[in-house]
């Protein structure tokens, strides 16, 4: 099934430049678009799973931009969506903007929010940026329940309404965010190879040598901030949307080190990276959440442990996977794959 | 005015040498193995449940012992099972698994003592005292004797002691410690056994003033504030950097929360975290580290 000929066969610039290079790849990748696709099908009331896995997914796509290809730390991921998702909600609310305007228009304005916290950036880096970010992690949460004002800053929001049509209902939604999620993968994977993806690559290995060589630190450092403010903004616009009731305990330091639990556990720099990671996060954190209150059930002594249980089996798992592979599943996956390919030889 | 002022800066000083204890141990653990430990909140709390369960059965100067005892052997543990493995790998990772270990501690402590707040019930004396006719509470004082000890202590170890100046040799530049002797997994194991039984100084005194409960988990946010401010590898940084911030919050803080904008003390710290990044990265008294290609 994995068979590939010895040797690289490859005659063209475009096939070796292709995202799925193999007849293996590209089957493989048909068959996932078919199953989520269907996905209504065979997951029934757990539809919400997917959704949730893909909203996060471009959030943490724009993560891997930023922390995996341009190796600046980001503790404030969840800021971002937060203010993609008050955007999108004023926009939608206030000045009664269509769904598809105000999304996009939510992206740009976290896209310019984080090309402002992308300027101490310049000058400082590793883990004093990741304490920045931290700190604007927190003023942005406090920001937002000053603005907000009354009800500890929870609003409600609009369904997305796309021309005629009302989209209601989990299904609905859900179609609509495995588009969106369908382009953000594309676009990130396909800006990984181009130009400005080389660019953000020598800033991230070297940013000083970077610099002499004529890449202009300022602008892809504010570039990187901004797109990867700019995805968790339409994610935050999506759960916005899908959620209906946002307030900023659904964007807190809790949910950005997910952010980032994620796009580490699925593995830095690789173009899968975020949709393993943002699935296998959301699975075992609401996986936990399904399995624990069954478990009680059956042992009625265990639920005052339940919670606690959750949270210790979470951050075991994540150091577990951490010191076993520190590439993430990722490169799991590629080991995997390469077994496989001479399986039952070992060489 | 005056007496508003005169009274901010002298609780001040007593909520700061509680933050400056809690960041003597953030310090204590960055300058010998350029870790910083975001579970040094959950370490505080740990230290602070402990002492408390303990102090119900046990004189409170045992239970302090045993407290410290068991928070160095957590660091140890913490140490050989977590960081060992990981040593070496990027930076990201080592802040994630130090977060995944607060989950962890976190999760551990939930489980023991549940969520509500407890308290030491008279083991010494506490509420308020008059210095120089200004009030102010008792455990402060405690907290600041503390913290004086703790800084002349520590001081006198690393200038002396023969792993103190391991220590340092570590801090300076791994490998060339290393390369002389040096053993950097000792190094390590008493750097996190050290910060961990600061972190349980500081839970007890917490404990001490307002009892412990998991929202204070925050004082380890703010006491990343003081080390900020007073430089991460800086031990006096830490201990001032703690007071200072206790004086701002009680000051300035007190002051725009009553008359401009309410919670402005919460967030303070933040703020002072993101004014020095931008002015003053490495702080009051860090090493400022040039970079070279």
């Amino acid at each position: 099934m994995a068979l590939r000929p010895a040797g690289d066969y490859k005659v063209d610039y475009g096939a070796d430049m292709a995202l799925l290079d193999t007849a293996f790849y590209r089957r493989g990748f048909l068959l996932l678009l078919l199953a989520l696709a269907a996905a209504p099908l065979w997951t029934g009331r757990f539809i919400f799973l997917l959704t949730t896995i893909g909203i996060f997914a471009i959030g943490a796509t724009g993560l891997t931009i930023l922390t995996g290809f341009t190796g600046q730390i980001s503790l404030g991921h969840a800021a971002f969506m937060a203010i993609g998702a008050y955007g999108s909600a004023l926009l939608t609310g206030r000045f009664g903007l269509p769904f598809p305007v105000a999304l996009p228009l939510a992206g740009l304005i976290a896209f310019a929010f984080g090309a402002v916290v992308a300027l101490p950036s310049l000058r400082i880096k590793g883990l004093y940026l990741a304490i920045a970010t931290l700190a604007f992690q927190f003023l942005t949460e406090y920001g937002i329940i000053h603005a907000v004002g009354e009800g500890l800053g929870a609003i409600s929001v609009r369904a997305p309404r796309i021309g005629p049509w009302t989209l209601r209902g989990e299904v609905q939604t859900y179609y609509l965010v495995l588009v969106i999620w369908l382009l953000a993968g594309t676009f990130a994977a396909n800006l990984a190879r181009t130009r400005v993806g080389l660019a953000l690559m020598a800033v991230r290995d070297r940013d000083y040598a970077a610099q002499v060589m004529g890449i202009n630190l300022l602008a892809y450092k504010t570039l990187a901030f901004g797109l990867a403010a700019g995805y968790a903004g339409v994610a935050g616009s999506l759960w916005a949307h899908y959620n209906r009731l946002i307030s900023p305990e659904h964007f807190t330091i809790v949910t950005s080190i997910d952010y980032v639990a994620m796009v580490v556990m699925g593995g830095l720099g690789s173009i899968w990276g975020p949709h393993l990671g943002a699935a296998f996060v959301t699975a075992l954190s609401q996986g936990l959440k399904i399995v624990t209150p069954a478990v009680v059930t059956v042992l009625p002594g265990f639920a005052t442990a339940a919670t606690p249980l959750r949270e210790i089996a979470f951050g075991a798992i994540l150091i577990a996977l951490l010191i076993w592979e520190p590439g993430g599943l990722a490169q799991l996956a590629r080991k995997l794959k390469r077994r496989l390919d001479l399986w039952p030889f070992s060489y | 005015m005056s007496e508003f002022l005169a009274g901010g800066l002298v609780n001040g000083v007593a909520v700061g040498s509680i933050y400056a204890l809690i960041a003597l141990g953030f310090a204590l653990l960055y300058k010998s193995t350029k870790i910083l430990n975001l579970a040094h909140g959950e370490l505080v709390l740990f230290g602070g449940y402990l002492a408390i369960a303990l102090s119900r059965a046990l004189p409170f100067p045992a239970a302090v012992f045993l407290t410290l005892v068991a928070a160095g052997l957590l660091g140890f543990a913490i140490e050989r099972a977590v960081m060992r493995p990981l040593f070496g790998q990027s930076l990201l990772s080592v802040i994630i698994v130090t977060l995944a270990l607060g989950y962890i501690v976190r999760g551990v402590m939930v489980g023991m003592w549940g969520g509500d707040t407890r308290q030491f019930i008279g083991v010494v004396p506490t509420g308020v005292a008059t210095v120089a006719g200004i009030p102010i509470q008792r455990v402060g004082l405690y907290s600041a004797g503390t913290a004086l000890f703790l800084l002349a202590a520590f001081g006198l170890f690393f200038r002396y002691s023969l792993i103190g100046i391991a220590m340092r040799a570590a801090a300076n530049e791994q490998l060339t410690a290393s390369a002389l002797g040096v053993s950097l997994r000792r190094v390590f194991a008493y750097a996190w056994a050290f910060a961990a039984m600061a972190a349980a100084v500081g839970g007890i005194l917490l404990g001490l003033w307002l009892g412990v409960n998991f929202a204070l988990g925050f004082v380890g946010l703010k006491a990343l504030a003081a080390v900020i401010l007073g430089g991460l590898d800086s031990i006096p940084g830490a201990i001032l950097g703690g007071v200072l911030i206790g004086v701002l919050e009680t000051t300035i803080g007190g002051y725009v929360d009553a008359h401009v904008i309410y919670g402005f003390k919460d967030i303070l710290a933040f703020v002072v975290i993101l004014l020095v990044l931008i002015v003053r990265p490495y702080g009051l008294f860090g090493t400022e580290h040039v970079e070279r290609l």
